[in-house]
């Protein structure tokens, strides 16, 4: 069942603070957070965060895209590498 | 290159009486495994593979042999099929093969080991590199953090990022505008 709109989007009230002293910064900088359940929210479109699942912090370049998903969405806890041995990434 | 061989396929059980094999592919596009010319074994016997069908492929040896019979087929299963590395298409720029990178040793930009690529993560949110070494590095595969990739040397060259740990009173907060 979908949260009532009326109550806003869940997002740890932590993340903020930190959220902005990264973007006040500019460096090159990966915050590391536990709080998977949080939603994306536009201010952090940009920021880089390594979301923990478990085991380590994955790294997760936030994008427009991402707005409204929460953040354990890309951090599985259970990995597949796959057996696709002509897989290509492209440099972000 | 770190193995001038990749999987690219699997052969599987029998497919009918007339020497069809099931081939499960190991690339992201099946079709392409044909088009990768001659395939070996571990052993290095060559085999060619032609799709007849969703899955279903003819074998042919290394001698121009197509497999027709089940009980060759038969013999033939779980038999991996590699192509060379340099079968596989260019990438694009600034695209690099998960096979190229796996392996490739780490250093910092004045030179300092950081151990070995061991893992490309993707899983939509950006691409990161796991370094193993010393201790295990998580990094960005982005410009800022890994400037420089040197396909011939296999090295590339790390700059660590910051990072910063949160520590929150884990209060809820509900609405954000």
């Amino acid at each position: 069942m979908a949260r009532s709109v009326w109550k806003g989007p869940f997002v740890d009230g932590y993340l903020f603070g930190k959220a902005e002293a990264s973007r006040a910064s500019g460096r090159n900088e990966v915050i590391k957070i536990w709080s998977r359940r949080s939603t994306i929210l536009p201010q952090f479109v940009g920021l880089t965060f390594g979301v923990y699942n478990g085991h380590k912090f994955l790294p997760v370049q936030v994008t427009e895209n991402m707005v409204g998903h929460k953040f354990g969405e890309f951090s599985p806890t259970r990995t597949f590498t796959g057996h696709s041995s002509d897989k290509k990434s492209k440099r972000g | 290159m770190s193995d001038p061989r990749i999987l690219v396929a699997t052969i599987g059980r029998p497919h009918g009486v007339r020497g069809l094999v099931r081939l499960h592919a190991a690339t992201s596009d099946a079709a392409s495994v044909e088009t990768l010319g001659p395939l070996h074994d571990a052993q290095g016997h060559a085999f060619t593979i032609r799709w007849r069908g969703v899955g279903i492929a003819e074998i042919t040896d290394g001698e121009g042999r197509i497999v027709a019979d089940r009980d060759v087929a038969a013999k033939l299963v779980n038999v991996e099929l590699f192509a060379a590395r340099d079968a596989l298409p260019e990438p694009d720029e600034d695209e690099f093969y998960h096979a190229d990178l796996i392996g490739m040793a780490a250093v910092d930009p004045d030179g300092t080991d950081l151990g070995v690529v061991t893992v490309v993560h993707d899983y939509g949110a950006g691409v990161s590199l796991e370094l193993r070494g010393a201790r295990t590095i998580i990094v960005p595969f982005t410009r800022a953090c890994v400037p420089k990739v040197d396909l011939a040397a296999r090295r590339v060259t790390v700059v660590e990022p910051d990072e910063i740990e949160l520590e929150g009173d884990l209060q809820l907060t509900g609405a954000a505008s």
